[in-house]
């Protein structure tokens, strides 16, 4: 890698740094805005008079006396009770990607070692419940949801996000599972191993960057779904992206805009810390070259 | 401790057979080598007495239970994998213990039973590297040296030896000869190395194109070759093979003339001798220009056209003959072996 880089010449290098840099800000600027102005009271954030103010909190030091203010963080996660939403974002999340991986990595274990043409009509079927739009699921289970009393809970929608992500992850494992070799499965078993605990003390381990890649897409699914939590979770239920979008949609009362971008803020963080956890996992498992012996 | 029976194994993948009615008893604590060219079937057959393949026909039995039905963790083999098979996620170490722990062999012994492993195949400095730092030869040690850490009831080898360099291959082959003459394991072992298969074999088995051609001892499938695939496969150099007719007892082809085959029948016949059992000579049945001559080291190899094809010859290491210069050789009918044309069989002499 270094060799190759070090062959370019200074000017491309400098213009190549300089397209980064530059691609860096464009990309990071509306997070940082928002990070920025999370700690400003409205009239700042949203200033008619001058958007410079947004930068300075002229406002926010009238209002509460500080350049930065908790305001708007205090409003959401205390008054507003957002930790409920998060605690049942968590709930949802954990339970989406467990289950989806638990039946991807199994199914996709089987399918790829499949020699039976079904398995290639399996994932084509997949795929195509994976094109179509979410909504369209949806709106199909409202009615009965609401006839079986199942609309408004939890679980409800976690099977439905389930539903919606297993042809996803069922693919994606299938293709990681059609890397590994298949003398590993069999000097496994030759060794003494059942087909699941080759599966289990063999496959798995090598498996390992592609289940946590598969469970990342998982959990981005789950945790930014909007339409189908939107729809389905009563509102004392209620996940994160909606209740944001709840704050938002009540404007008549000062200061709830702040929840919300305070709220987009405490959403967003998480998925930093867990990409830079998982980031040596994840491009190990996209060059799936990795996964081989 | 068991002996293996084939009963007409058979495997085809569509029309495509992969090997053919195989039928073969082996001796328990037997050492069976496999021997043939690329693709004959070798590692399918080994494949399908593991329990990795499926028979299309036939019954295999291992001591005396059918195990058809089994899956391989059942069966108690063990196997060294021609593209080795080892765990990469595992050490070396780990990889030649798995096989103990997942057959809950009493975890106090494993280490000692790991090391004796590693120690037989000099792996014992690289027990604590993954498989992907280490080179092919060691990799195959790994793989031979987590088939012999336990006793299984029979080994099966596919190639153990080929990314092996001269030496360690010569002090691995006398290690597994005297682990089998240790352990007394009934063993598989294929190789397309003839060498491989002379020194370790008790019986050998010549396979083409998922036949087999023919099975017995390294020196009676060496001195009486079955027919003439096998004649052609066996030795360095192999057996020469000319082309001719016989007519009241002389077999005459271009530039050979072989008299005293008395009672074999007139007609097409193909004579095959080994090149160490003719020798060069004054005036001899063959006669004809040298084609070319290769010194060997501690003899050198003459070759002549006769019969419709390259006939190699030994001669002493201080022969020497310009290319074109006229040479003889006397091949008495003694030595020489008889094969249908038609059918490539061996004719018996003084029979039919
Ligand atoms: N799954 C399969 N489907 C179709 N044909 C196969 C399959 N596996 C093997 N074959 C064919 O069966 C034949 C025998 O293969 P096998 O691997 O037993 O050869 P081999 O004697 O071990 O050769 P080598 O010495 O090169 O290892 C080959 O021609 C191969 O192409
Ligand atoms: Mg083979």
């Amino acid at each position: 890698m270094s060799i190759a880089a070090n062959r370019r010449s200074p000017l491309l290098q400098t213009f190549l740094g300089a397209f980064l840099i530059l691609w860096l800000m464009v990309a990071a600027f509306p997070f940082l805005w928002t990070l920025w102005g999370s700690f400003k009271v409205e009239g700042d954030f949203f200033s008619k008079a001058d958007w410079s103010n947004a930068i300075f909190g002229t406002l926010t030091e009238v209002e509460t006396g500080a350049p930065f203010t908790l305001d708007g963080y205090y409003g959401a996660w205390v008054q507003e009770e957002f930790w409920r939403a998060a605690l049942n974002t968590l709930i949802v999340v954990v339970s989406v990607v467990v289950i989806s991986l638990t039946f991807g990595t199994l199914g996709g274990y089987a399918l790829s070692r499949s020699p039976y043409r079904y398995a290639f009509w399996l994932l084509i079927i997949a795929l195509m419940f994976r094109a179509m739009p979410p909504i369209t699921l949806v709106s199909g289970y409202l009615l009965p949801f609401f006839q079986w009393n199942l609309w408004g809970h939890l679980p409800t929608t976690i099977i439905v996000l389930v539903a919606i992500n297993q042809p996803f992850t069922l693919w994606m494992l299938t293709a990681f599972f059609r890397n590994i070799p298949k003398d590993l499965d069999e000097s496994a078993m030759v060794d003494g191993c059942s087909q699941f605990q080759a599966f289990r003390h063999v496959i798995i381990p090598v498996m390992w960057p592609g289940v946590i890649t598969t469970g990342l897409f998982s959990f981005l699914l789950a945790y930014n779904d909007f339409a189908v939590t939107a729809m389905l979770l009563s509102k004392e239920n209620q996940t994160m992206v909606p209740k944001i979008a709840s704050f938002l949609g009540t404007t008549q009362t000062k200061g709830n805009v702040m929840f919300a971008v305070a709220s987009v803020v405490s959403v967003t963080a998480p998925l930093f810390v867990l990409v830079l956890f998982f980031q040596r996992q994840i491009v190990s498992g996209l060059t799936a070259g990795a996964v081989k012996g | 401790m068991a002996e293996i029976h084939l009963r007409n194994v058979s495997k085809r993948w569509g029309s495509f057979v992969g090997v053919k009615s195989f039928d073969l008893e082996i001796a328990d604590a037997e050492f069976l080598v496999l021997l043939g060219p690329s693709g004959c079937g070798k590692t399918t057959t080994m494949r399908m007495i593991a329990g990795l393949e499926d028979l299309t026909e036939g019954e295999i039995r291992i001591g005396d239970k059918v195990v058809n039905d089994l899956t391989p963790k059942d069966r108690d083999v063990a196997m060294v994998f021609q593209s080795y098979g080892l765990y990469p996620t595992m050490t070396v170490y780990e990889n030649i213990r798995f096989p103990l722990k997942v057959r809950k062999v009493p975890q106090v012994q494993h280490d000692e039973m790991v090391m004796r492993a590693a120690e037989m195949v000099e792996l014992t400095d690289f027990l604590h590297r993954k498989p992907a730092a280490l080179s092919g030869g060691q990799r195959q040690r790994v793989a031979l040296a987590r088939a012999i850490v336990r006793k299984p009831t029979v080994f099966l080898m596919d190639e153990p030896l080929s990314n092996l360099d001269a030496k360690l291959r010569v002090s691995t082959r006398a290690q597994i000869k005297n682990l089998h003459h240790e352990l007394r394991t009934t063993t598989i072992y294929v190789t397309h190395d003839q060498i491989e298969a002379m020194t370790l074999a008790d019986r050998v088995v010549v396979m083409n194109k998922g036949e087999v051609q023919q099975v017995g001892t390294p020196i009676d499938i060496y001195d009486n070759p079955a027919n003439t695939f096998v004649a052609g496969f066996i030795g360095s150099p192999a057996m020469n093979l000319m082309e001719g007719t016989m007519t009241g007892g002389v077999f005459e082809g271009r530039n050979v003339r072989i008299p005293g085959f008395d009672g074999v029948r007139d007609g097409a016949v193909i004579v095959g001798f080994r090149a160490e059992d003719a020798a060069l000579a004054e005036t001899g049945e063959i006669a004809a220009p040298v084609y070319s001559m290769e010194l060997l080291g501690d003899s050198s190899m003459a070759t002549v056209q006769a019969g419709g094809t390259l006939v190699a010859i030994k001669a002493a290491k201080d022969f020497s003959a310009e290319i074109g210069a006229p040479v003889a050789a006397s091949v008495p009918a003694a030595i020489c072996h008889l094969f249908d044309p038609a059918t490539g069989l061996r004719i018996a002499k003084g029979a039919a």
